[in-house]
């Protein structure tokens, strides 16, 4: 079961493509990073799930205070740059919890899906091993 | 009339030895584990959730809810935590305990290991104490684990160490192309170095397949079995006896004892299909083996109206000394064209020469380079620290240093304190209704200071070989226990400054050992798991004798 409604995992997808861009390798959309993070949400981290939705609501307000459109409407650079801002302590818009804490939480949760193995539902075709040279060579788990 | 000859208290490296000896002298043994015997299938490959990094759960138990226990900080306070979080300190709780899912480290400890409070004398606040045995003492037993489990190591042997009667059963693991370069350092530096001693079978021996290299070692169960735990040699030993009955999902709550101090017996909950049911086993001996925190909090539930305070605690020193190794090291980015190769188990070169006799601190440690590490755990620890933690530049960082990064680093010699410590907790309680182990207490100051002197030699052996970028972090006074928990049931000759006596028998129980960490005087500046299987043997050699 999705615990996320659309528009908030859309604006996690925009979220989690710049946290992990995609390069001459794949980045954390094609890598099923998402998929991770929603498992997580309605498993381990379930006791984070309002905190997390605060925090995409958040980062919309976040856009649309400065360009007038929502996160998943501004071009990479500019949301680039609110993040930036956000991990440099300058949020804009208001924000219920810390914009730091959040993205520091999204960050690890983005590592985790793209460089952990593929059974915890991200790291799609071993996207991130290929890149790195990697492999646990322990035949198909 | 008995139920069994034994009954020995968890299965990890010192229970599989002691049961094995008992068995194969004709005793019958009861042997009780917590855990699941879990096959090797059945412990997930999850880099999220194994022993090396349990960000979510562990890999190896103990599973289920219902097993917390209560952490202290530094600052006084108290908090409930799971299994897999740090405060917890946890060791596999499986059939063969850490042994399971270990990085097979096998060192013996030096000499001077046995004689700290002799050699460095006793720092304020500390319980530094020499211990009640010297190495001459454990050095057939050290080669009988060396022998019965198998450990691999170099032809030359560690300079500092204590003489030894054999060389070691298994030739080393292929080196790595960054032990070669470590190696060169070291020699520019003038430092002898060593192949580290590995339980793991580098060729076929005792119907196991050799170490196939995998990058999925430590903190997992390997693949192919090549691992050389209790779970694979001492346990199965035992059972084919014939003599040994295994109990799984059976967590001891007492030690049963009488009025005069004899042990007649281990209460306990075994989980079955119909639920928890009590059972109790009758015994003319009993061997507590459950690791150094749950051996101590089974002695302190085995409280009753003639020993008021738990089994061995006459002198109040059950449950105190809780120690680990404090790790210290430093990482760094190697030269290009070192070459990486992903071949486990990666520990492939070591210095023992700062284990002892440096200048103005106490002890030492060893430093060894580290496991093969997964991609998740580099990207937590392993990148330098100026990189840009998301975004492109962090997945190029991560492409130009998962190949390159080294990190060299080692288990300090923590100097014991009486405040570190297990106890019952008062209030919280586990699955069977039993108080839970409470854990407090710090590393003395002492320690930091061997542990800065250990990072500034770590720090040199990198620079020496022109690593492109070299960086370590200093320690902090915190709770020391974890894979390496020891101390918690002291060794001594005298039974008002100790648990046991020197063969592990505790003081005022004729019929009562223990066989694990929790006898350590000191911990050594060297991973444990050979000396804790050294003491079992012999441990269970002179209880053996006792039951003819």
């Amino acid at each position: 079961m999705n615990p996320l409604p659309l528009q908030e995992l859309e604006i996690l997808r925009s979220l989690l493509d710049r946290l992990v861009p995609a390069d001459e390798f794949d980045g954390a959309i094609q890598a099923g990073v998402d998929d991770y993070v929603v498992r997580q949400l309605g498993g381990d981290l379930s006791a984070l799930r309002p905190a997390v939705s605060g925090g995409l609501l958040a980062l919309d307000a976040e856009a649309r205070s400065r360009h007038g459109r929502g996160f998943t409407g501004i071009t990479d650079e500019e949301r680039t740059a609110i993040l930036a801002d956000l991990e440099a302590g300058n949020p804009r818009a208001a924000w219920e919890n810390s914009a730091r804490d959040f993205l520091n939480l999204m960050i690890s949760l983005a590592a985790e899906g793209f460089y952990a193995d593929p059974g915890n539902s991200g790291n799609r075709n071993r996207a991130s091993w290929k890149m790195l040279g990697y492999d646990p060579r322990v035949g198909d788990p | 009339m008995s139920d069994f000859d034994a009954v020995v208290v968890g299965a990890g490296a010192g229970g599989g030895a002691a049961a094995a000896v008992l068995c194969e002298a004709g005793f019958r043994v009861l042997l009780l584990e917590r855990g699941d015997a879990l096959p090797a299938a059945q412990i997930p490959r999850d880099h999220l959730r194994n022993h090396r990094l349990s960000l979510y759960g562990n890999n190896t138990g103990p599973g289920g809810a219902g097993h917390p226990r209560v952490s202290v900080d530094a600052l006084g306070r108290a908090a409930v935590v799971a299994p897999h979080e740090a405060a917890y300190h946890n060791n596999a709780m499986t059939l063969g305990g850490g042994t399971r899912v270990f990085g097979m480290q096998a060192w013996r400890f030096d000499p001077l290991d046995f004689q700290m409070a002799s050699r460095y004398g006793v720092p304020d606040g500390s319980s530094l104490a020499d211990w009640p045995i010297g190495y001459p003492d454990l050095a057939p037993y050290y080669e009988r684990a060396e022998w019965e489990l198998g450990v691999t190591g170099g032809s030359e042997d560690n300079p500092f160490a204590g003489p030894r009667a054999s060389g070691f059963p298994l030739p080393p693991v292929p080196a790595s192309p960054e032990s070669g370069w470590l190696g060169r350092a070291a020699r520019s530096l003038g430092w002898e170095t060593v192949t580290p001693p590995l339980l793991v079978n580098s060729a076929p021996r005792q119907g196991r397949p050799a170490c196939t290299g995998c990058s999925e070692c430590i903190g997992f169960a390997c693949h192919v079995d090549a691992k050389n735990g209790a779970h694979n040699t001492v346990i199965p030993r035992a059972l084919a006896t014939g003599l040994c009955v295994l109990a799984t999902r059976a967590q001891a709550g007492a030690i049963d004892c009488d009025a005069q101090g004899k042990v007649t017996g281990v209460s306990y909950f075994q989980e079955t299909g119909e639920g928890v049911v009590r059972k109790a086993a009758r015994a003319r001996i009993v061997i507590a083996a459950a690791g150094a925190i749950e051996t101590a909090r089974l002695l302190l539930l085995s409280a009753n109206k003639a020993h008021p305070d738990g089994l061995g605690n006459h002198s109040g020193h059950l449950g105190r000394h809780l120690q680990g190794h404090t790790y210290t090291g430093a990482y760094g980015i190697l030269p290009p064209g070192v070459g990486y190769t992903g071949a486990g188990p990666g520990v492939n070169i070591a210095t023992t020469k700062f284990n002892h006799g440096n200048p103005g601190v106490v002890g030492g440690a060893l430093l060894a380079n580290e496991f093969v590490s997964t991609p998740i755990g580099f990207w937590r620890s392993g990148l330098p620290p100026e990189t840009p933690r998301w975004g492109l530049a962090n997945k190029r960082a991560m492409r130009e240093y998962f190949r390159r990064g080294v990190h060299i680093q080692g288990p300090v010699q923590e100097i014991p304190n009486p405040d570190s410590r297990v106890e019952l907790d008062a209030r919280i309680r586990d699955r069977f209704g039993l108080p839970v182990a409470r854990l407090s207490g710090t590393i003395h100051p002492e320690t930091l200071q061997t542990a800065e002197f250990i990072r500034g030699k770590a720090v040199e052996w990198l620079r020496a070989g022109g690593a492109e970028k070299v960086w370590s972090f200093g320690n902090s006074l915190g709770l020391s226990a974890g894979q390496h928990q020891a101390g918690t049931c002291r060794m001594g000759a005298e039974p008002a400054a100790s648990v046991t006596d020197p063969w592990g028998r505790v003081h005022g129980h004729d019929n009562l050992f223990v066989a694990d960490g929790s006898l350590h005087v000191t911990n050594g500046g060297f991973n444990p798991v050979l000396t804790i299987l050294a003491l079992a043997f012999r441990a269970a050699g002179f209880a053996a004798l006792s039951l003819r």
